[in-house]
């Protein structure tokens, strides 16, 4: 057909030789690239792998697709104004990293919050941490063919939405909460809410796991596959559902209870065989406990302010900003200069949907961050998926990526 | 007296040492404060003493030029020698005292004097030109942060009380530190202000019939630890916060006063003056101030070739090629140097005349003189007189003055100019009427003036502002400035058109910023050899100060006015990295 | 955090100990010796009391704007032991002219992937790093930016395209391009 020569290294080659279209299924190490932009990595991250066959030599995920530079932005805006880059590191769990990155500053400075913020902190991680377990169960269950869990989990998840939507003012993006408490108490009439589609999430939540914890197609894919050794995850630095489904026993809100988790009665579910079905299971089993949790905040929750009340830390109210000289001048310098938090580093964690969200942060004394590391417990996690695919099959792959549940938006910051 | 003392001394145990203790250092006095041992020479102000330990005492009226006045009580601690607090700024250091500054009561004390000065001070803040480096508002939250407890009505007093033709008083926001007082009674020596009525009535004033109108009265401006007086040109014109200092040295003088140069975007808002011992100490004349407005209005930011009507405008590489191709053909071209410019551009220039243009001699330019007095103003207007000079000398350039060109231009005995700056000490208008006549008139020029037009090729320079160098000032101090925004427009520094000059006449010797012209020539200038050109760089204000210092950076760590820059990215890319450092 | 992990350090390796102090939250820190910090982590990790097995994070420190900046590296490991209950803070200074550190991937596999973090960000060498490559930013990219001197608004330009030699469609003839 053509007169130029077949370049056998050529593989977009537009004439093959005949022979190369009836060929047998290969035996050689075939690199395949997986993303960035795939239906089974969520985010942008790039899998290189290479296949022998069905079986996956060699996996290395390439990532930075979604980098922003989050540190360096971090350090050059004032502590609050850090607060909505939080929001873009797990935007499936945002009230978590919000939380999370303000227990660590509160720390820093030795600042004790009101009682009520503390509860209603523990009440907004828990409602995300169901928000994100939904999302990973139902995607996990969408790329194993299993739609309708999908439709479940999702529609449990935008109920749970609309609730953060009611308190926070935005669906994903919270940024809520305030160095020293919350911005805002909860609004009127939403505790009522809460408990309804709490009641209704529950029930979806059982519809998912009927439909998916004993089905034959969707075990079958799932046990015995992606499993990785307790130590080895340690190693890694596997935190959270992942590592729990390898039988090991740390949760942050059971070690190092922070805000009013010792107050609160639940278990901290662990399975033994570090395989995906675990993570799974893993993940329905704190769906219920977190129902738990935040059906007790609700009951023990008690009335008063939820922001300390000290200008050098939180906004003074409006009328005293108008009114008053101290109330401008506070309020000009917590705006312009930010909360000075004394120097000092700080190291903290807190226990997110996926694992140990920790931080680290260095303060000079100034209004804004010198340094602030955030410790994202899907950077480890991705970081041994190849571990844990590496002479598996490319189908194992699939469902491997789900339960770990990566969210490039941490992992990348 | 002598019964009070004995009061106080009785409930402190009694000394281990005799009456008078034995000096631990021979010659100082040894003394702690908050346990950290501080030795000092005798008589020196507590105040200035525990600043050596890194232990800071809030102020408002003191002032280490100023007498001591302890009028504000806001520097009180606890002495081991008394039973109550005292002025830190006004009790007298003694061997073995204990001071500290931390304790409830001292604490107690700097609230209640928080409270009390803002008790009548009005709500300001977003209309004050001090707001973001006001003291009350530093001091507030560090030492207040309590709500208002005030229930009734403020005191209402004058809020535009034009005090002199610089100075406008709001008499609401002023804290009573006197500190404007003192300095125009003991600093300027012209008492021109007093301090009338009591209690809370009490109010800052000029004597009656009499105006604030010494040449020194802005100062009274800076030395202001709150935002009641304020500088007319400045007034209302930008918010503090925003704007960025380089450090930098005043041209309107040869006395070369060490300033702030507050700046937004690529405009220059006010000169501050910056401490120097040597100089200025912490003052600068009002016609220093208003030499910023140079910087920014009637510059030179295209380069033309041609003159009138024919000018055309072109860019900073055709304009040098189209001066390289006059010069190259061009004999007896006489040069012209200002004394205004600074070192790097003079040295630059100069070895250009020399080496390229073969000169022999320079005709001294630069701004008349004026009016001096004997604080600090000087009669020369040039910053850089005696840095020109030393150059030439170092050449083996004969320096001739300005008349000897009018005269040679009269007598139609130079044809062709080269001027870096055009700057002249006589009538501008009556030059350019004899610069008309030249056929080459080559104009290296910061300002546009009668001057610029008659240029045959026009070269737009930056300002001192928007380049790193030195000056040296009339006693022969040489005094760094630091950049503050990139070259405004197509200007460019006086060493990079030299240095294009250079290429594109096929001369050696290029130069890729300042510092690399004079590490390229000042090695020949006996006057420079001491001076260490990266040591002595003032250090650019990185992190917000305590007290009457501007922001550095924009409050998201940019450059003030980032966004306004129209600077190439090149250009904004060295600015971000020059303030990161 | 008790002292009692990091006495046994000081204990084993006395060399090793450059500093110990208390951080404002009550966190413990040790300051370890750059050459020892191999052997600080596997005494961390391994000594059956301590049992460090969880391996935190890494992270670097410019410290060239605070008033202590020499040396101007600080790189700060963090462990958790389940047992103890508690985190490890170690941190390893190390100068600008020398920027390198011991590798712990030999301890702690998952130190590989912070470690070219600290590399990516901060130009810290790792050696014997298996794979000293950068992991967020691109390979073209230069400089590091996380440190202190590089510009918040610094631009690079765009790089070309990389060729996709390294693609295959479907089943090839071939094995994979280097």
């Amino acid at each position: 057909m053509s007169d130029s020569p077949r370049n056998p290294a050529d593989p977009f080659d537009p004439n093959p030789a005949e022979h190369e279209l009836e060929a047998h299924l290969q035996t050689r190490p075939m690199e395949i690239n997986m993303g960035p932009s795939h239906p089974a990595t969520h985010g942008t991250v790039r899998l290189k792998i290479v296949l022998d066959g069905e079986t996956i030599l060699k996996a290395d995920p390439e990532i930075g697709f979604l980098h922003r530079g989050f540190q360096k932005s971090c350090e050059n805006s004032t502590w609050t104004q850090v607060l909505p880059y939080t929001d873009r590191l797990n935007y499936v769990s945002a009230l978590c990293n919000n939380f999370g990155y303000l227990a660590a500053v509160e720390k820093l400075i030795g600042l004790e919050i009101p009682e009520r913020a503390q509860w209603i902190r523990v009440l907004g991680a828990e409602l995300h941490r169901i928000h994100d377990h939904l999302t990973c169960v139902g995607a996990v269950s969408l790329e194993l063919g299993g739609f309708a869990a999908f439709l479940y989990g999702l529609e449990a998840r935008e109920l749970v939405a609309d609730r953060v939507t009611e308190l926070t003012g935005a669906r994903l993006t919270t940024s809520y909460g305030r160095i020293g408490g919350l911005n805002r108490d909860l609004p009127e009439g939403w505790t009522e809410r809460l408990v309804k589609t709490l009641d209704k999430v529950r029930e979806l939540c059982d519809e998912v796991d009927t439909i998916l914890t004993r089905n034959r197609l969707f075990a079958d894919r799932m046990r015995g596959t992606g499993i990785i050794s307790a130590q080895e995850a340690m190693d890694y630095g596997f935190t959270g559902p992942c590592l729990r489904a390898c039988g090991v026993d740390y949760d942050v809100r059971k070690a190092n209870p922070y805000w009013t988790y010792d107050q609160v009665e639940f278990e901290v579910p662990v399975f033994q065989n570090g395989d995906n079905y675990d993570r799974y299971l893993m993940r329905i089993e704190e769906l219920k406990q977190s129902d738990r949790i935040i059906r007790q905040v609700l009951k023990k929750m008690p009335a008063g302010p939820v922001l300390v009340d000290d200008w050098r830390i939180a906004l003074p109210p409006k009328p005293d900003v108008y009114g008053s000289i101290e109330g401008v001048i506070a309020h000009f310098k917590l705006v312009m200069e930010g909360v000075q938090v004394p120097a000092g580093e700080v190291y903290h964690a807190t226990e997110s949907p996926n694992g140990e969200l920790g931080w680290y942060i260095r303060s000079d004394g100034g209004g804004r961050p010198y340094k602030l590391h955030v410790r994202a417990p899907g950077f480890p996690i991705l970081s041994g998926v190849p571990r844990m695919i590496e002479g598996k099959l490319l189908s194992d792959l699939i469902p491997t990526f789900d339960t770990v549940n990566m969210i490039g938006g941490e992992v990348e910051q | 007296m002598s019964n009070d003392e004995k009061k106080a001394a009785a409930p402190t145990p009694p000394p281990a040492a005799p009456s008078k203790p034995q000096p631990k250092n021979p010659g100082f006095v040894t003394f702690t404060v908050d346990g950290k041992e501080v030795v000092a020479k005798p008589g020196t102000n507590m105040m200035e003493a525990v600043k050596q330990v890194g232990v800071e005492v809030p102020y408002y009226c003191y002032h280490p030029r100023l007498s001591v006045a302890a009028n504000c009580r806001m520097c009180m601690v606890e002495v081991s020698n008394s039973p109550k607090l005292v002025p830190a700024c006004q009790t007298p250091i003694s061997e073995g005292l204990a001071v500290k500054t931390t304790t409830e009561k001292v604490a107690a004390q700097q609230k209640a004097v928080m409270e009390f000065l803002l008790l009548e001070h009005p709500v300001d803040c977003s209309i004050c030109d001090q707001a973001g480096e006001c003291k009350l508002q530093d001091y507030y939250m560090r030492y207040d942060f309590q709500p208002s407890r005030l229930t009734g009505e403020k005191v209402m007093k004058n809020k535009r009380k034009e005090l002199g033709p610089e100075v406008v008083l709001d008499q609401e926001r002023c804290v009573m530190c006197t500190r404007c007082v003192r300095f125009m009674k003991e600093v300027a020596n012209e008492p021109q202000l007093g301090v009338f009525g009591r209690g809370k009535h009490e109010v800052i004033d000029t004597f009656p019939g009499q105006k604030l109108d010494s040449n020194y009265s802005v100062n009274t401006v800076d030395v202001c630890p709150v935002g009641a007086l304020t500088y007319k040109d400045f007034r209302f014109r930008a918010r503090s916060w925003f704007l960025s200092a380089a450090p930098s040295v005043c041209t309107g003088c040869s006395r070369g006063c060490n300033t702030w140069a507050d700046f937004f975007g690529q405009d220059t808002y006010r000169y501050r003056p910056r401490e120097n011992e040597a100089v200025n100490q912490s003052w600068m004349c009002n016609e220093g101030r208003l030499t910023y407005k140079a910087l920014n209005e009637a510059r030179v930011e295209k380069n033309t070739t041609g003159r009138g009507p024919e000018a055309l405008v072109v860019t900073a590489q055709e304009a040098a090629t189209a001066v390289a191709e006059k010069l190259k053909g061009a004999s007896g071209v006489a040069v012209l140097a200002s004394a205004a410019l600074s070192n790097e551009s003079l040295l630059a220039g100069l070895a250009f005349a020399k080496d390229a243009l073969k000169a022999k001699a320079v005709y001294v330019g630069g701004r008349p003189s004026g009016k001096g007095d004997a604080f600090l103003m000087r009669e020369d207007k040039n910053p850089n007189r005696k840095g020109l000079e030393a150059i030439a000398r170092a050449y083996g350039l004969e320096l001739k003055p300005f008349e000897e060109l009018e005269k040679a231009l009269d007598g139609n005995k130079v044809k062709a100019l080269f001027a870096v700056g055009t700057e002249v000490p006589t009538d501008e208008a009556a030059f350019a009427k004899k610069a008309a006549k030249l056929e080459l008139f080559v104009a290296v020029a910061q300002n546009a003036s009668a001057v610029t037009a008659e240029a045959t090729h026009l070269l737009g320079a930056v300002s001192h502002v928007e380049d790193e160098g030195t000056f040296t000032q009339g006693d022969g101090i040489t005094q760094r400035f630091r950049r503050a925004y990139p070259a405004r427009g197509d200007a460019q520094p006086v060493w990079k058109w030299i240095s294009g000059l250079r290429a594109a006449l096929g001369l050696e010797g290029s130069y890729g910023s300042s510092r690399e012209a004079w590490k390229a020539h000042a090695a020949s200038v006996p006057e420079f050899k001491e001076f260490n050109w990266d040591k002595m760089a003032p250090i650019a204000q990185r992190k917000p100060g305590t007290g009457i210092n501007p922001l550095p950076t924009g409050s998201d760590g940019r450059p003030a006015g980032f966004r306004e820059f129209n600077a190439r990215p090149e250009n904004a890319a060295a600015v971000v990295k020059g303030e990161s450092r | 955090m008790s002292t009692f992990a990091f006495d046994k350090v000081a204990e084993k390796f006395p060399g090793a100990v450059l500093e110990r102090y208390t951080d404002r939250a009550g966190g413990a820190w040790l300051v370890a010796a750059r050459e020892s910090i191999t052997d600080v982590m596997s005494l961390l990790k391994n000594d059956p009391e301590l049992d460090f097995k969880i391996f935190t994070s890494i992270d670097c420190v410019d410290r060239l704007l605070l008033p202590d900046s020499d040396p101007r590296f600080e790189v700060v490991y963090f462990l958790y032991s389940v047992k103890r209950k508690e985190h490890a803070r170690v941190k390893v200074r190390v100068s600008e002219d020398d920027p390198t550190i011991p590798t712990i991937t030999s301890v702690f596999v998952g130190a590989n992937w912070w470690e070219r973090f600290c590399w990516d960000f901060y130009g810290i060498k790792f050696l014997g790093h298996p794979d000293p490559r950068r992991i967020l930013m691109y390979e073209e990219f230069k400089g590091h930016p996380l440190r202190k001197d590089y510009g918040l608004r610094d631009r690079q330009p765009l790089i070309p395209e990389r060729p996709l030699k390294d693609l295959f469609r479907g089943p090839g003839t071939s094995g994979p391009a280097a």
